[in-house]
């Protein structure tokens, strides 16, 4: 459904300089499926995002959905795509019109892509915000005049209005609480039950959601993927060092830490400039030295089944 | 124990709308002692901003109405202060960090320019330029941002939504406030950023004596930052109790639901426990426990009148009629 092949993306910066924000990343997902994309802060998870919708232009690489390239598709077959492609922006505050009511919202692309009018287009709006829990007390509203959280759903809500087949959600409950989280999450199972075609790209930091939502998770790093897998062999036995670190720095209710936090030290690198070698070595706990900072790893098949760019696979293998 | 430094006092707020007049805050009460870091959560929509943004005159009027209510933070009720004096003690006092990072940020100057603007009025302008501009990029560098200096020359769009939030924690923690009141500061971050910032704020709490407000819809991250935790439902707060105390003896049906829902990010799970039903209607609340439509201990008195805070002993409070004790007795 969604296939990307060495994506890149780099922002300039100056004359010669850029942000490698994406820098050559391979994911594909067959109809049906729920990948998580996970990562640090800046990695590029909303970059690869955007990127894969079109939402703005690579600098390489290739973007096909439903097996049609899009990369450098413009005008009508773009929006041709976008109609059965959506995304669910990370910030739903500068993701709505401030000028539209919710209504109004979430029926503008209802009017603008199908007949629905009148009673029927009203009637369906409603059903779509009661889904996700916002009763009509809240129609009239303006964005300024809900909460964070009543926000996203209403994000939520727009972008399920034309049944999209493919799903870029991005970060889609971080501004819900957990009985409100649990109902959108569970919502978005059942949905992906009754439509075995939709695809989603699940963009979240909260391991637990993706835990709950995807069968497959992509962990990115500085602009790259570092480890790929299903959930599971993710989950049970992580490969490489910033996964393991970012399941042992998850909070755990009850302040239990879940085992030994691992505590990355040093600063988080530029995407400007990345280190030499495996740009995570900087980092690392369990770095190399002459091997890490000089080599770049290369993605390899892991003994628990995942994919892992790391040098200390070939080093334990031998 | 000693004054709390900030006290909020039966407050009532409303708000004007399209559709009537909608009654978002009711009576609440929360006082903050000197050095604590309270936890502030509840379902989405409750009235967590609300409440905390309108403590400091920051929920503008019209369409608000604050209808009742005290707000005492260092001696003097906010509440009858005038905008100019609020704006002093809002730089210079108390910080706040927000949940939407983007609509704090001008997106037409750089990150650099309007944390040292900040900083200069945060001062009063008793501070140089120059000097502004190197706390400005210590802050940067405190928060864990990448090659501050750069970040320094950016627009809020170059950056990714958990460093343009590490910008905002670093303009709120330049002025060395007594009391940080940050809502969801760690949403957009990964964990181990996360992390990083939530040892950042402890270490503040503890060198400095910051007291906190920490709105979080992420438990995990209450627990680990919060002495106590007040749970905010509709408007109203039921239940307020010491951290241990919320999390492994919980009282009141709203506050057991939420700990049900949450996922366990380390272990597989097929279905999540949501709470069935969604928050009342406002326009018109019910008169009774706002809780009693969702709730599975509901009884028929639950509806019949406002169940008030109970104290239970050991800073424990409760707003829930199983608890009152002429029903503990029977
Ligand atoms: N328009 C832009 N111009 C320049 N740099 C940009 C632009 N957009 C993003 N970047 C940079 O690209 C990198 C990746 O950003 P992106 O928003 O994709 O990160 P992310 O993984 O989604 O992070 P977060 O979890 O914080 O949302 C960051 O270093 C960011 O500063
Ligand atoms: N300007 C306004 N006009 C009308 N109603 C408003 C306005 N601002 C907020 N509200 C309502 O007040 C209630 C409380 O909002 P608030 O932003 O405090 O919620 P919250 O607890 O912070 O939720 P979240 O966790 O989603 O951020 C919500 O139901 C919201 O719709
Ligand atoms: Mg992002
Ligand atoms: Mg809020």
């Amino acid at each position: 459904m969604l296939e990307i092949e060495d994506l890149k993306v780099h922002f300039p910066i100056g004359r010669d300089s850029a942000v490698r924000a994406v820098d050559g990343i391979s994911l594909s997902l067959g109809a049906g499926e729920r990948v998580g994309l996970v990562g640090e802060s800046g990695s590029g998870k909303s970059t690869v995002g955007k990127a894969a919708l079109r939402l703005l232009s690579p600098t390489s690489g290739r973007i096909k959905i439903a097996g049609v390239d899009i990369t450098k598709a413009q005008g009508k077959a773009l929006r041709h795509v976008r109609r059965k492609a959506q995304m669910i922006f990370q910030d739903p505050h500068s993701s709505l019109n401030p000028r539209m009511t919710i209504f109004r919202s979430v029926a503008e692309p209802l009017i603008l892509h199908t007949r629905i009018r009148g009673r029927a287009l009203n009637g369906q709006v409603a059903a779509l915000l009661e889904r996700v829990g916002l009763p009509g007390q809240f129609l009239h509203r303006f964005p300024h005049e809900l909460s964070g959280g009543q926000k996203q759903r209403v994000c939520i809500a727009r972008a399920l209005a034309l049944d999209p087949t493919l799903l870029v959600l991005d970060e889609p409950t971080s501004a819900l609480d957990v009985s409100v989280q649990a109902q959108i999450l569970e919502f978005l199972k059942e949905l992906h039950g009754q439509r075995p075609d939709m695809t989603s790209l699940f963009i979240s930091h909260d391991l637990a959601v993706v835990r709950f939502l995807c069968s497959r998770v992509a962990v990115m790093y500085l602009g790259r993927i570092v480890e790929e897998g299903t959930t599971e062999q993710v989950f049970a036995a992580p490969q490489h060092p910033y996964t393991r670190a970012l399941l042992s720095a998850v909070p755990l209710p009850q302040g239990r830490q879940s085992g030994n936090r691992i505590r990355l030290t040093g600063d988080i690198p530029s995407p400007a400039n990345p280190p030499s070698g495996c740009p995570f070595h900087p980092r690392c706990p369990e770095a190399i030295a002459g091997v890490c900072d000089v080599m770049e790893p290369v993605f390899e098949q892991s003994g628990a089944g995942t994919s892992v760019r790391c040098h200390l696979l070939t080093r334990n293998a031998a | 124990m000693s004054d709390p430094i900030l006290s909020i006092r039966d407050m009532r707020l409303e708000f004007d709308t399209f559709d009537g007049v909608y009654k978002a805050i009711d009576g609440v009460s929360l006082n903050v002692a000197p050095g604590e870091a309270l936890g502030l959560v509840g379902e989405t929509g409750c009235g967590k901003s609300v409440l905390t943004r309108a403590a400091f005159g920051l929920v503008p009027s019209p369409p608000a109405r604050i209808t009742s209510g005290e707000v005492l933070f260092g001696g003097r009720d906010l509440l009858s202060l005038r905008e100019k004096q609020l704006r002093s003690i809002r730089g210079a006092q108390v910080a706040m960090i927000f949940q939407d990072p983007m609509t704090y940020l001008n997106p037409v100057f750089k990150v650099g320019t309007q944390l040292v603007d900040a900083i200069i009025a945060q001062q009063k302008g008793a501070i140089a330029r120059r000097a502004a501009r190197d706390l400005a990029l210590e802050m940067l560098d405190k928060v864990h941002l990448p090659n501050p200096q750069r970040q320094f020359d950016s627009y809020p769009h170059e950056l990714s939504g958990g460093m343009r939030q590490r910008v905002l924690i670093a303009m709120a923690l330049a002025a060395k406030p007594k009391l940080l009141i940050a809502d969801e500061p760690t949403t957009a971050l990964d964990v181990t950023v996360q992390a990083q910032i939530l040892d950042l704020i402890a270490e503040l709490v503890s060198e400095l004596g910051l007291s906190v407000i920490m709105i979080s819809h992420d438990l995990g991250v209450v627990a680990q930052v919060c002495n106590r935790v007040a749970v905010m439902y509709a408007g109203q707060i039921v239940e307020d109790a010491p951290v241990a105390d919320i999390f492994d003896n919980p009282k009141h049906p709203y506050t057991l639901g939420l700990l049900k829902a949450i996922p366990h990010p380390l272990r597989p799970v097929e279905h999540l426990a949501g709470i069935p039903g969604s928050l009342p209607n406002l326009y018109t609340p019910p008169t009774g426990c706002r809780f009693a439509d969702r709730c599975s201990h509901a009884v028929p008195v639950c509806t019949d009148g406002k169940p008030p805070l109970m104290d239970l002993g050991a800073g424990h409070r409760v707003a829930c009629t199983l608890y009152r004790k002429e029903h503990v007795d029977a």
